[in-house]
């Protein structure tokens, strides 16, 4: 019954002679496993396509859907991970499979006569899988993606003659936008593995023509079935578990914020290309323009390989494609290492990936909240305190004041110096305070007892004028110093330095506690632990019994041991649900209602000379009213005081913030 | 391949020449299965299940809703006393994937006030349970009539032909101490006779 159905099949299709032909290939020399890496890049290509199709049911190219759907597939839908992780590294696995079925065809000089037309059918697929990562990389729409491709179109802009045409014709448009994605996408799920399929036809069949390449033709001969299909499986496997390996340790493929092309990246491409950015950056290849570095070299490199079948017909032509080959990939890789070794040296761009890790963590988190509005996830990142609270404070502070030794961005500041006719990076001294722990239990101790160490950089920044300065320019600088020594010398920092044995007294602690206490509850902010203490999630409430306590020290100045000059006597403050003011206004001391809260900051910042805050005769703080928006200014508030959305990771991946 | 049982005190010897190739050849088929199977159902199978995940996992569509589903439409004034239907729009915050749409068209009902009922408002979502067309209500034949393949409902929404599984999906509807009419707004499956929730 079996048999005459397969006898009726076998009539109707023929499938045994294909089952024959497939399996029974003879092998001259028997199998090898030197003959595994064509077969590893068939199945990783194979992997591609099933786990691209799933991610194609899930993806949506447009500017406001790109990062959105793959943002969905990553953190929300089941096994979304998982599937993206896979169709990634394995697109990387196949670019290295590539190197090294390139590497064993030229050793085994299985490139020559008659199989010169499939190795060039194989440069035609190398092509191919490389314009597949190339258009992939961008589809995520993220920051990473956007800025290394634009690099891509770059290049294709600085062809000779058609140059614009062609960048414009790849991107869809003058610039990248909906049109860039709905092209990649069209190249990277269309024609692209279209073409690889045909070429991927020819190059078996063409294989199957010739045969193998053994290198030993006396060795007993064998099948395909099953010596070399166990082979290959193995093989496939093992290239698998290393892809699986990698997805698994990374938790998938990062994703970072959605693209943005007025936010700064520290872009590099996928690390198989990174050799030729590091190649473009020599300035002796640099001169000679991009086009030279990035069309016509990599162009003349792959035209000596497309030659290799001709000039391999010589013994030294071959011995010369074995060199060139080592000398590419030695250089390829030392070029590599130096990219990476660079990278890891350098500061700024360090700084700029944690940051970059920071926001890709943080529009998750939004979106995460209650989903992403139409207008795409950058609209979630534009209104949120913690997105963009940092920038504003580099933008607007850092050039005065740190935070926690940064420029609120980890960026440390630096500048230039010439030491000895060589350009130098050195720390750029602060101006002003550190205002990394501004209105927390720490910053309230340090202007208490360490005034002079906490506005240390104000002191640094007195500089006796030049005299070769202009008189009108000497005179602001030397008024603007005796504002500055005004800040250093006033009746605060004199308290300090008086008070402060006393308040450190062991007998005093409780009440220096109370006091600290008291003074920070005013603002009614939530983050009132400073660094470490707020990563950890210990954030201390207020402790209402200590406040009360510290309000007696603040209006008397009664220790435990002995008495303070009242703070009172210089600050005016409308204590938390209080209705009478205490001490009084204009007296030159910053009032302290709501001290370092919402309100408090706010009013500073728009306008530090005021009454309330340094009086106009000594403020030496540019006022922010004017050159910030009312939007900005709260961006800026919310997020120095606290007050923005946490979800439960946040803590997870804030840096100790 | 000749099926011949060696002595069994020389098993190991004599087969040396012949069956280990046999044997090797056997592991190496069943290594060769093995590993292929693994790796070919590895990425089919977790693809599979990436897209069962509209069925695995649960998620809400509609917010803006009450504690108990209901949507605020419009006020019992709005409605004709004579108990004549009128199509209202319901809108809600709507859940669609990756994206929140605030305030938008989720569908639509028909309402008709009963003056006098216990319960004064009467609700019928608009989709017609035989295919999902809308259907639309005519004031000369006081009937509910679907253009598509011409399902008919009297004004009680019962089927008064038999194209239609069922008669129209009545909602649950409210009115509160302001006269406000809150409808809870819902799908249900099409051409079959229960009312199902979809």
């Amino acid at each position: 019954m079996k048999t005459a159905f397969l006898n009726w099949l076998d009539n109707r299709t023929g499938y045994r002679l294909l089952i024959h032909e497939a399996l029974n290939e003879p092998i001259p020399g028997g199998a090898r496993w030197r003959y595994v890496p064509g077969s590893t890049l068939t199945f990783v290509f194979m992997v591609q396509v099933i786990t691209g199709f799933f991610l194609w049911s899930a993806y949506s190219p447009s500017t406001l859907t790109a990062w959105e759907s793959v943002y969905y597939i990553q953190n929300v839908m089941q096994y979304g991970w998982l599937v993206r992780g896979i169709h990634a590294f394995a697109a990387q696995a196949m670019v290295v499979l590539m190197v090294v079925h390139f590497v064993q065809i030229v050793w085994d000089k299985a490139y020559t006569a008659p199989r010169e037309v499939n190795f060039w059918l194989g440069l035609v697929l190398m092509q191919i899988v490389l314009g597949l990562a190339l258009t992939g990389y961008l589809l995520p729409w993220d920051q990473k993606g956007y800025y290394a491709t634009q690099v891509a179109t770059k290049i294709a802009g600085a062809t000779p003659v058609v140059g614009a045409q062609l960048q414009e014709m790849i991107q869809g448009g003058p610039t990248y936008g909906h049109h860039t994605l709905t092209r990649f996408f069209a190249l990277h799920a269309g024609v692209l593995p279209a073409s690889l399929v045909l070429f991927l036809g020819l190059h078996v069949y063409v294989f199957r023509r010739h045969g193998i390449t053994t290198p030993d033709p006396t060795a007993p001969p064998a099948t395909f079935w099953p010596g070399q299909v166990m082979k290959d499986a193995v093989a496939c496997f093992a290239v698998f578990a290393v892809v699986m390996y990698f997805v698994l340790k990374n938790r998938g493929m990062e994703l970072s914020a959605p693209a943005d092309p007025a936010e700064e990246y520290p872009a590099r491409p996928e690390w198989y290309f990174l050799f030729l950015f590091r190649f473009l950056r020599f300035e002796f290849i640099e001169q000679y323009g991009l086009a030279f570095g990035a069309i016509y070299l990599p162009g003349l490199a792959m035209a000596i390989i497309a030659l290799m079948p001709i000039l391999g017909k010589a013994k030294i032509g071959h011995a010369f494609n074995l060199v060139f080959t080592a000398a590419l990939i030695a250089g390829a890789g030392a070029l590599t290492a130096a990219a990476m070794v660079e990278d890891k040296q350098d500061v700024e761009f360090q700084a700029k990936l944690k940051f970059a890790e920071r926001d890709a963590h943080r529009v998750v988190e939004l979106a995460e909240r209650e989903g992403i509005p139409p207008g795409g996830a950058r609209e979630l990142m534009a209104q949120d305190a913690y997105t963009q609270g940092p920038r504003l404070f580099a933008r607007h502070c850092g050039s005065c004041h740190r935070y926690n030794g940064h420029d609120g961005m980890f960026l440390p500041k630096l500048r230039t110096v010439m030491v000895d006719h060589h350009k130098k990076l050195e720390p750029e001294p602060a101006t002003a305070a550190d205002l990394g722990q501004f209105g927390t239990r720490h910053w309230m101790e340090s202007v208490l007892v360490d005034y002079h160490k906490t506005f240390q950089p104000v002191a640094d920044s007195v500089q006796t004028p030049d005299e070769t300065l202009s008189d009108v320019l000497k005179d602001g600088i030397n008024k603007l110093n005796e504002k500055k020594q005004h800040f250093l010398s006033g009746d605060m920092a004199s308290w300090s330095e008086s008070n402060k044995a006393k308040l450190q007294d062991p007998a005093n602690a409780e009440s220096y506690k109370a006091l600290v206490e008291f003074v920070v509850a005013q603002s009614g902010r939530t983050n009132l632990t400073a660094g470490t203490g707020h990563a950890t999630g210990v954030q201390a409430p207020i402790d209402e019994k200590l406040a009360k306590l510290g309000r007696e020290v603040f209006v008397t100045g009664k220790l435990a041991n002995g008495s303070l000059d009242s703070c009172i006597d210089c600050h005016a403050m409308l204590p938390v649900g209080e209705t009478e003011l205490l001490g009084s206004t204009g007296t030159g001391a910053p009032t302290l209602t709501g001290y370092a809260g919402k309100e408090w900051l706010t009013g500073f910042l728009k306008n530090p000379g005021h009454v309330d805050y340094y009086g106009s005769e000594y403020n030496i703080m540019p006022a922010f009213e004017a050159t910030m928006t009312e939007q900005e200014l709260a961006l800026l508030v919310d997020w120095m005081v606290g007050d923005y959305y946490r979800s439960p990771t946040h803590e997870k991946h804030s840096h100790g913030e | 391949m000749t099926e011949q049982p060696a002595p069994i005190t020389h098993a190991s010897t004599t087969h040396v020449p012949t069956t280990p190739p046999e044997r090797r050849g056997f592991f190496a088929g069943v290594v060769a299965i093995v590993a292929g199977t693994i790796i070919t159902l590895t990425p089919l199978g977790l693809g599979g299940m990436f897209s069962l995940d509209p069925i695995r996992r649960k998620r809400s569509k509609f917010l803006g809703a009450d504690p108990m589903g209901y949507f605020a439409v419009t006020k019992l004034s709005e409605l004709p006393a004579d108990g004549t239907p009128v199509r209202f729009t319901i809108r809600a915050d709507l859940v669609d994937a990756w994206n929140l749409f605030k305030d938008r068209t989720i569908g639509s009902v028909y309402l008709r006030q009963i003056v006098g009922a216990a319960n004064p408002v009467i609700a019928f979502t608009d989709v017609c349970p035989h295919l999902g067309c809308k259907v639309n209500y005519q004031t000369s034949s006081k009937t509910f009539y679907c253009p598509c393949h011409a399902s008919s409902f009297d004004l009680e929404g019962d089927k008064l032909n038999k194209i239609p599984p069922r008669g129209m999906d009545g909602l649950d509807a409210k009115v509160d101490a302001e006269g406000r009419v809150w409808v809870k707004y819902l799908d249900f499956r099409g051409a079959i006779a229960e009312k199902i929730l979809s």
